[in-house]
Order: C-alpha cells, then sequence, then structure tokens
C-alpha cells in the first residue's frame, strides 16, 4: 500500500454514531425488542463453596406468571459443554451439577410472564446446602498456590539476577499488593434469546460477536450456522464481556417455555456471574550501580483464581521488557480460592504488575538520590532486554519530557515531605505508562454504491471506543471520500469476522482490514480505467491512480469522477478482503468464524516487541491533619503510533487515566473472608469515580510514525492509560508524606 | 430477522390502545372491553395481577396494563419500547435512568408507574423537536462527552435539569450537581464542557 497512514488519519472526528447516542436511538443488547418475551431471573448461590442438599420450589412456582424454574435437577443434559474460562481452559460451573465453587454462583434460572414475577419467585426459591468451610483469599486456610507459565511465553529469564542482585551497590526490595476489582460497565450484563424451529438468535452485549456465535452453538451442540449473534452498541466492556456462564441457560429457557426468553442480571449478579480483576501479592528486588543502572529485577507475583481455572496475567512479560537490564528473574504463582472465576480487566496484567515495578523504581531513585524521571531516562532501551529485538518504536523518554513540562515538573524538591501549601502537603509523582500491541485478523465487505457512497461491513464491536468511527474515517480517507459518505455497519455476526475487541487491537485490526478492503477496491476500479476503450485515464499505469476527492486519479494529472469509474465496473462494486497479520495461517478469518482468538503479540512475533507508552504525572495533596487525599491534576503523555481518530483517542485516554485514578485512590472489591463473600456488591459501595471526583487530566498524545508494528502503524490506545496511575499516585503520596504505601487503594486511613 | 418484530407490532401486544390526548386518569373506563381484566380471579389462574394506568410520555397518553410494581423505568423500556432510558444498577445508583417527571429529573427505576398518572414524562427519545437535536444533545456530540454511551440519555436528561435549575453556573457546580449520574468510561469533564456549552445556547434561547 502506497500512502502515509500519518497523512492520512489523525483528523478529529466527531462519532459517526453520536445521534444515536445522544438521541436514545442506539439499540444496546437489551434494547432489542423481541415479539412476547419471558423473563429470566437468576437465583445465585448463598453460600462459597460445598453442594446444593436439594430446592423446595413450591413457593416460587405458584407465584402467578411463573412458567419455569431451572435447576441441575430437571435440566439434564441440555448444556453439552460447560463454558470456559477467560483463558480457555476449565472454569466454574452453574446448573452441571450440585456443585457450589463460589457465592453468587448461578444455581437457578426463574422465568416468568413478567420481570416482576420472575424477580419476586426467584425470591421465593428455597435451597437447602450442605456446607463447607470455603476460602476466600490470600492467607486463609484452605487454599493451594502452584506455579505457573505466563500466557504469552515462558516466564521471562535472563542472566543471573540473584547473583548480581548480592553484588549491587544500591538495591530496594519490597512486596506490593493490588485488590480485587470489577469492571462494572454501566450496561449491566443481559442475554435475550430467541428461536425460530432450529435457529437461535442471541443479543447480547458482548466483545467477540463470533465468539459468542461459536459458544453458543458448542454449548448447545447447534450447528454454528443456526445461531447469530447481535449486539449493535455494547455499554462498556473493559474486557467484562464475553464468555459466561448465564447465556446458555437463557437459550434453554426460551427452547423450554417457547417463547424469547430476556435476562437483565442485577448489578449485584454482575459481581459473581462474570468475571473481575483478581487481588495480587508481588515481591520486587530491583538493584543498580551508582549511576542508576540496573543490574537486576527480580519479579514474582502471585494472582488468585478459582478453584478449577488456572487463569493468570502475568504483568512479569511486561515489566521484564520495560529497561535495559542484564539480569531477569521473573515467576508467577496461581492461588486457588472458593471463588469465581477472574478474567480480563483493562490493561490486565499492566495494571497490577506496574504498579509494583514503577514503585519499586521510584524507591529506586530515592536510593541513588535521583531524579525518578533521570532514572528511566538512565534505563531507557530501544532493544527488548528479554527478547534482544528492537521495539518497533519506544517514544516514552519523550513522552516523559512533553509530560513534565506540562506539569511543571522541575518545581519539584525531591525531599519527601518538603512541599507545602498551607495545611496541604503537596507531592509530585510519575509513572511509565505501557500496553503491548496486538493485532487480529478481520474481514471487510465494502459496498460501493453508483453515487459514489460506501458502505463497510464487519462484525466489529462498538464499546465505546468509537469503532464504528474509525473504519468510517479509514474507508473515507482510503476511498477519497467524505466520512458522512460512508455508512458502516458491525456487531452482528452474519457480518465478515473481526477478532476480539480486546487487548487494543480493535483500532489496528478493523483499520487494517478496512484498508485492505479499500486497496482492493481502488485496484479494481484503476483496472477497469485503465483498460477501459476510452476515458481519461486508458492506458496509464494503474498502480499509479489513487481514490482521492472523490475523483479516481492519476499522478500525472489525468482523473475521473468516482462514479465515472463505478460504471464501469457495473455501477456497483462489491468487494471482500482479509487482514491476517504476519505469522498466523491464511485461515485465520475463518478460524475467528469459529470461535477462535488468533492473535499477533510479542510472544509470537520475531521481528520486533510493539508497545504503545506513556509518561503519567500526578499532584496529589494530603492534608496536614486529616489524611484527606487530593489528586488536583494529572498530567498524561501517550505515543501510540498512528492514532485515527483524536478526538476519541483524547476520550480513551482521559477515560484511562481516570481509571487509574480510580484504582489508585477508590476501587476495590471486599470481601468478608469467612464466608468468602463480597460485600459490595452495588455502585454505591464499589467506588467508581463521580463527576465531583474527577480532577484536571491533561492528555498528551504525541505523533509516533512507527514503520514496523504494522502497515498502518496503528498501536492501540484503549488501555495503556490506566497503566501508570497507580504508581504514579504512590509514589506521588510518598513525596508528598515521606510515606511509602504499597498496598493499594491508598486511602486516608491508610496514612494515619 | 428470526424471533423480532418491529416496535409497532409489540406495542400493539402490550399497550392496550393509544388513549386520547387529554385523556386522564378518570377516563379509563374509556379503553372499555378491550382491557385485559386485572381480576384475582385471573391471579389464581397464573397471570400476574395487572393494573391499568395511562401514562403520558412524550406529550402521548398511553394506556398500559402492567404489574403494579412495574417500575416507570421497565414500564417504558419493557411495555412501551423506549428503550432510550438505561437501566444501570435499578436501584437509584447511577442516573442512566433519568427522565423528567413534570419537567423535574426524576430516577424512573425508584418510580413506580402506577404513581406518575397524570404527570408529564419525558424521556430521551422526546427531548429533541423533530430531527432537531436539542442543545444539550447537540453539544454531547460536540465535546464528545460520552464514549460506550450508555450513561448518555441519562446524563443528558439530568444535564438539561441541572440548567434548568440554575445549577450549572460553573463546572464545580455543574460536577456537583451531575455527580448522581455514573459514568464508567469517565467522559466527565468533557460531560462539563458540554453542559456549559449548551447552557450558554439554552440561556440565549
Ligand atoms: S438504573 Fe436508576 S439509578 Fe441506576
Ligand atoms: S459513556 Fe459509557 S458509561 Fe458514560
Amino acid at each position: 500500500m502506497n500512502y502515509d497512514p500519518q497523512s492520512l488519519l489523525g483528523q478529529a472526528t466527531p462519532r459517526v454514531d453520536g445521534v444515536a447516542k445522544v438521541t436514545g436511538a442506539a439499540r444496546y443488547a437489551a434494547d432489542e425488542v423481541v415479539a412476547n418475551p419471558a423473563y429470566a431471573y437468576l437465583v445465585t448461590s448463598a453460600i462459597a463453596r460445598g453442594r446444593i442438599a436439594g430446592f423446595r420450589l413450591e413457593q416460587a412456582m405458584a407465584v402467578p406468571g411463573v412458567l419455569d424454574i431451572l435447576t441441575h435437577e430437571n435440566v439434564g443434559d441440555a448444556l453439552k459443554q460447560s463454558p470456559p474460562g477467560p483463558d480457555g481452559k476449565p472454569s466454574t460451573t452453574t446448573l452441571e451439577s450440585e456443585r457450589i465453587w463460589h457465592d453468587g454462583q448461578i444455581i437457578a434460572v426463574v422465568v416468568a410472564d413478567t420481570f416482576e414475577a420472575a424477580r419476586e419467585a426467584a425470591h421465593k426459591v428455597e435451597v437447602d446446602y450442605a456446607e463447607e468451610r470455603p476460602a476466600g483469599t490470600f492467607g486463609d486456610e484452605g487454599t493451594q498456590t502452584e506455579p505457573a507459565e505466563a500466557p504469552f511465553g515462558p516466564n521471562p529469564e535472563v542472566g543471573d539476577a540473584a547473583g548480581a542482585f548480592a553484588a549491587a551497590p544500591v538495591k530496594v526490595e519490597a512486596r506490593y499488593a493490588t485488590p480485587t476489582q470489577h469492571h462494572n460497565p454501566l450496561e449491566l450484563f443481559s442475554t435475550t434469546c430467541a428461536w425460530e424451529g432450529s435457529k437461535l438468535t442471541v443479543y447480547e452485549p458482548t466483545q467477540f460477536m463470533h465468539g459468542t456465535k461459536a459458544r453458543m452453538a458448542s454449548q448447545l451442540g447447534l450447528d454454528i450456522q443456526d445461531v447469530r449473534a447481535v449486539s449493535r452498541y455494547v455499554g462498556g466492556a473493559f474486557g467484562s464481556k464475553g464468555v459466561n456462564g448465564r447465556a446458555a441457560w437463557v437459550a434453554i429457557a426460551a427452547r423450554r417455555v417457547g417463547r424469547p426468553v430476556k435476562l437483565v442480571a442485577t448489578r449485584a449478579d454482575g459481581f459473581t456471574t462474570n468475571s473481575y480483576r483478581a487481588e495480587t501479592l508481588q515481591h520486587v528486588r530491583l538493584s543498580a550501580e551508582r549511576d542508576g543502572r540496573l543490574t537486576s529485577f527480580f519479579h514474582e507475583g502471585w494472582e488468585l483464581s478459582s478453584r478449577p481455572s488456572p487463569y493468570c496475567v502475568a504483568g512479569t512479560e511486561q515489566t521484564a521488557r520495560m529497561y535495559a537490564c542484564p539480569n531477569i528473574l521473573t515467576r508467577v504463582n496461581v492461588v486457588h480460592a472458593d471463588r469465581n472465576t477472574p478474567g480480563y480487566m483493562r490493561a490486565p496484567a499492566e495494571t497490577p504488575y506496574m504498579f509494583a515495578l514503577e514503585s519499586a523504581m521510584d524507591e529506586l531513585s530515592y536510593a541513588l538520590g535521583m531524579d525518578p524521571i533521570e532514572l528511566r531516562r538512565v534505563n531507557d532501551t530501544q532493544i527488548d532486554p528479554v527478547s534482544g529485538r528492537p521495539f518497533s518504536s519506544r517514544s516514552l523518554m519523550p513522552c516523559f519530557d512533553a509530560a513534565a513540562v506540562r506539569f511543571g515538573w522541575q518545581r519539584r524538591d525531591p525531599q519527601p515531605g518538603s512541599m507545602r501549601d498551607g495545611e496541604w502537603l503537596v507531592g509530585y509523582g510519575c509513572a511509565t505508562a505501557c500496553y503491548p500491541v496486538f493485532t487480529g485478523p478481520a474481514g471487510a465487505r465494502l459496498t460501493l454504491m453508483p453515487d459514489g457512497r460506501a458502505q463497510v461491513a464487519m462484525a466489529g464491536h462498538e464499546l465505546g471506543t468509537g469503532a464504528y468511527t474509525a473504519v468510517a474515517i479509514t474507508a473515507a480517507r482510503l476511498l477519497g471520500i467524505d466520512v458522512d459518505d460512508v455508512t458502516v455497519s458491525m456487531g452482528d455476526s452474519d457480518l465478515p469476522p473481526v477478532i476480539v475487541a480486546g487487548g487494543s487491537s480493535n483500532a489496528a485490526s478493523t483499520a487494517l482490514a478496512t484498508a485492505k478492503v479499500c486497496e482492493e477496491a481502488r485496484r479494481r476500479l484503476a483496472a477497469a480505467a485503465v483498460t477501459a476503450a476510452d476515458g481519461p485515464l486508458r492506458g496509464l499505469d494503474p498502480d499509479a491512480l489513487v481514490l482521492v476527492e472523490g475523483r479516481l486519479r492519476h499522478d500525472g494529472g489525468a482523473e475521473e469522477p468516482i462514479r465515472d469509474a463505478l460504471v464501469r465496473v457495473g455501477g456497483r462494486l462489491e468487494v471482500y478482503a482479509e487482514h491476517v497479520p504476519d505469522g498466523l495461517p491464511r485461515g485465520a478469518v475463518a478460524a475467528l468464524g469459529d470461535g477462535q482468538l488468533l492473535f499477533q503479540h510479542n510472544g509470537n512475533r520475531s521481528d520486533v516487541t510493539a508497545f504503545a507508552f506513556g509518561a503519567q504525572l500526578v499532584e496529589v495533596r494530603v492534608h496536614r491533619r486529616t489524611r484527606e487525599i487530593r489528586v488536583p491534576r494529572v498530567v498524561s503523555a501517550f505515543a501510540a503510533g498512528t492514532i485515527i481518530n483524536p478526538m476519541a483517542a483524547r476520550s480513551q485516554f482521559m477515560g484511562g487515566a481516570i481509571w487509574g485514578l480510580a484504582s489508585a485512590l477508590h476501587e476495590a472489591t471486599e470481601l468478608d473472608h469467612g464466608a468468602a463473600r463480597y460485600v459490595n456488591k452495588n455502585l454505591a459501595d464499589y467506588m467508581i469515580p463521580v463527576n465531583a471526583d474527577v480532577p484536571s487530566v491533561d492528555i498528551i498524545i504525541l505523533p509516533e510514525k512507527d514503520e514496523r508494528v504494522n502497515a498502518l502503524g496503528i498501536k492501540g490506545i484503549g488501555e495503556v492509560g490506566i497503566v501508570g496511575m497507580n504508581a504514579a499516585v504512590a509514589n506521588a503520596v510518598f513525596h508528598a508524606t515521606g510515606k511509602r504505601l504499597r498496598e493499594l487503594p491508598i486511602r486516608a486511613e491508610r496514612l494515619l | 430477522m428470526s424471533g423480532t418484530l418491529n416496535r409497532r407490532e409489540v406495542l400493539s401486544g402490550s399497550v392496550l390502545g393509544v388513549a386520547a390526548a387529554g385523556l386522564g386518569g378518570a377516563a379509563l373506563g374509556a379503553a372499555g372491553p378491550d382491557a385485559v381484566a386485572a381480576t384475582p380471579a385471573a391471579a389464581a389462574q397464573g397471570s400476574p395481577a395487572r393494573a391499568e394506568i395511562v401514562l403520558r410520555v412524550n406529550g402521548r397518553d398511553r394506556l398500559l396494563a402492567i404489574d403494579p410494581r412495574t417500575t416507570l423505568l421497565d414500564a417504558l423500556r419493557e411495555h412501551m419500547a423506549l428503550t432510550g432510558s438505561k437501566k444501570g444498577c435499578d436501584h437509584g445508583q447511577c442516573g442512566a435512568c433519568t427522565v423528567h417527571v413534570d419537567g423535574r429529573r426524576v430516577l424512573s427505576c425508584l418510580t413506580l408507574a402506577v404513581a406518575v398518572q397524570g404527570k408529564a414524562v419525558t424521556t430521551i427519545e422526546g427531548l429533541s423537536a423533530g430531527d432537531r437535536l436539542h442543545p444539550m444533545q447537540q453539544a454531547f456530540i460536540a465535546h464528545d462527552a460520552f464514549q460506550c454511551g450508555y450513561c448518555t440519555p441519562g446524563q443528558i436528561m439530568s444535564a438539561v435539569a441541572c440548567v434548568h435549575e440554575g445549577h450549572a453556573g460553573s463546572p464545580a457546580e455543574i460536577r456537583e450537581y451531575m455527580s448522581g449520574n455514573l459514568c464508567r468510561c469517565a467522559a466527565y469533564p468533557n460531560i462539563v464542557a458540554a453542559i456549559e456549552d449548551a447552557r450558554n445556547q439554552m440561556e440565549r434561547s
């Protein structure tokens, strides 16, 4: 492809789905209208470990309007396969048996004529349990710990970390802890299933249309062609909207009652019937020469999971690659307890693990008497220290420099506790943000209409990332037409498969497929134009023709309107193309259609290591007497390759930074240890930020041209924004108070 | 499309009829023989109890037969196919369900439908005049004041009321009076900017 993405993309564009979203017309899964639906309501376990001894359903069945109650005693073998965990490996079950794996597990599904009747009856289901004593988290009696492998490759290890640490002149060693967190997208988890004969339509918010389709087929024993998944708009996902334990039961219930069934799970049920960010414990050792150059890095993590699931995020894969260091040792362990299975949550690996590394780097900066930004500069590298491969591009220090100027970092007095403003202790803190690049296969269908307008169709996902808009922008630029003249269809598994919208891969994957299909259209129009019997482009080199300003134009100046060019191919042109990242099999898009996940990532590419980077700087104020914590200012700078739409990108970086701030200061799912039960399963007690909590958030997007990461130079932006904030805040709190907090969230009581 | 109907067909299933404008609660008998009887006998036979009510939504009166426990939010979403108002918690903790009742912002998940008979309900679908967006809607687009858009109908209804209440005087005041509307995508700074912008336009007109 003979174009420069940076000159094509990068113009701020209001969202093409903006009107739909501000008028209420955007249809989220639970907004889909089905004929004569029955309503489902979940019954969940009141114990965390044991089994169901029996149900007493009489009172529930007597509620007027109740149609059916599904329990393990009456569903037979309707479920052909249990849904796997987020890693595709075994997970907890629901109605498959009497087994209880965790508190809040789905144990029955009530179906009734109305939502109100279903809810009443669900509360009248009586359950007899044979309860066993549960283990809820680290330190509870009965947990089991096992060493694990990192998901994308062997645990990073280079040189002799223990020997180098022993011999180093400057060293720090510390243990860190991060809490359980829940995604809490504002949209509740929902599933609506409608059968038409043997064909099933499932309306469910999902980050992977074809994954949902394939999963429903395998769980229900259906021909995959008989399942259609629809999810036009997703009300936030952050990693939570994928495989789940409820969807198949809704389909089974719909078959049993002979009507479509709609389930909108309660907010509380969302905490236990979907995934979450597991709590971690981490141990770090860092050593350096007196000039600050790292000599060793050791990082070990312990991550909580359910009894059957080996799921872990192993952020050591990222921390090991952050800085030049000759001796690296990493380990990760999974600790099994009586809990639901965790899963991907925005920057799953980086958010907890970079907290430890970037806190330890700050601790090291004080041990060295060195500015923390300078410590990162001394150890900056263009070579991945684990693989020895170059970074595709790495603008970490330009990010720090841009952010430091905007922030006024030079005003920082290095001495902890030295900066004051009246009753407030003032601290400045910084940290590195990073997120690895994932790119997946995608198919796209393009139709050029006789009037020159374009339609792009792909089973993409709009989670709030601006997916429709990004594809419209890409197509418009490459076809030389206006964004308003492009219509994008997504969110339907009848459309060409697209990789899961996860791992910040959506922009690159969909834009690359869009570029491919636009190039194919250009090629066909050019071929017809140069071989035509007449016309201004006859006989010219087809590769020298470009689509621009509604025309097919030769670089020598000859041109014709795209409408005229279209006449030659029948007035209307429909093309299909697939983008498959290097290193993945040619049939990768078809494999997606079968629900397989195939990514190009740092673990399987052999040319470069690819990350987006950022620098996050915060000012913290801690009240001298009350220890109240305020964060009046956040400045974050990011370099993430080509930015398709700076308007939506800024919003996403900003949202990420606010997520990170909330992670540092507010968010934790609290556990009742004896019962292994979450106690704050609602939006009033699980602290997500409200408008009044949010300070000034200054986002800087650095131009970065990356010719190695992929053909469009796109790295992905959805997750990097959260990553540095935990440590930046903790480091600023140390700078303000002299008190090092190694456990999140940082709350006033921990500063007393 | 398998198993789906358009809104009109569904409306005819759960809404008994659209009463003439101006029909009050006292005129319920006008529904006449078409109305589903909410008799105890019917309940004993397995149908949930139903209450017949008239709701005036976006300037139109609608006659519904619903379970008396039905919230205004569920009445809108499940019985009138007005799905613009969103359910984010069903407990008054998120603001996604915000609508106007007689011009004041109300959490429709905490309001029983039967309790707003005789009052004027406005939802996000009724905010704009035809195809022309309300200045608040326009400002939300211009300032990119949303990402996923799920909180947006509630934010906009709340924001319009916030301006009318006179609580949009400064960014700090807007932040305070908009703090009942959660945005998990954290579009907050853009929401504040949009409200300031729309406030100026609303005050001019
Ligand atoms: S749904 Fe009404 S406040 Fe959350
Ligand atoms: S835009 Fe997603 S919750 Fe506000």
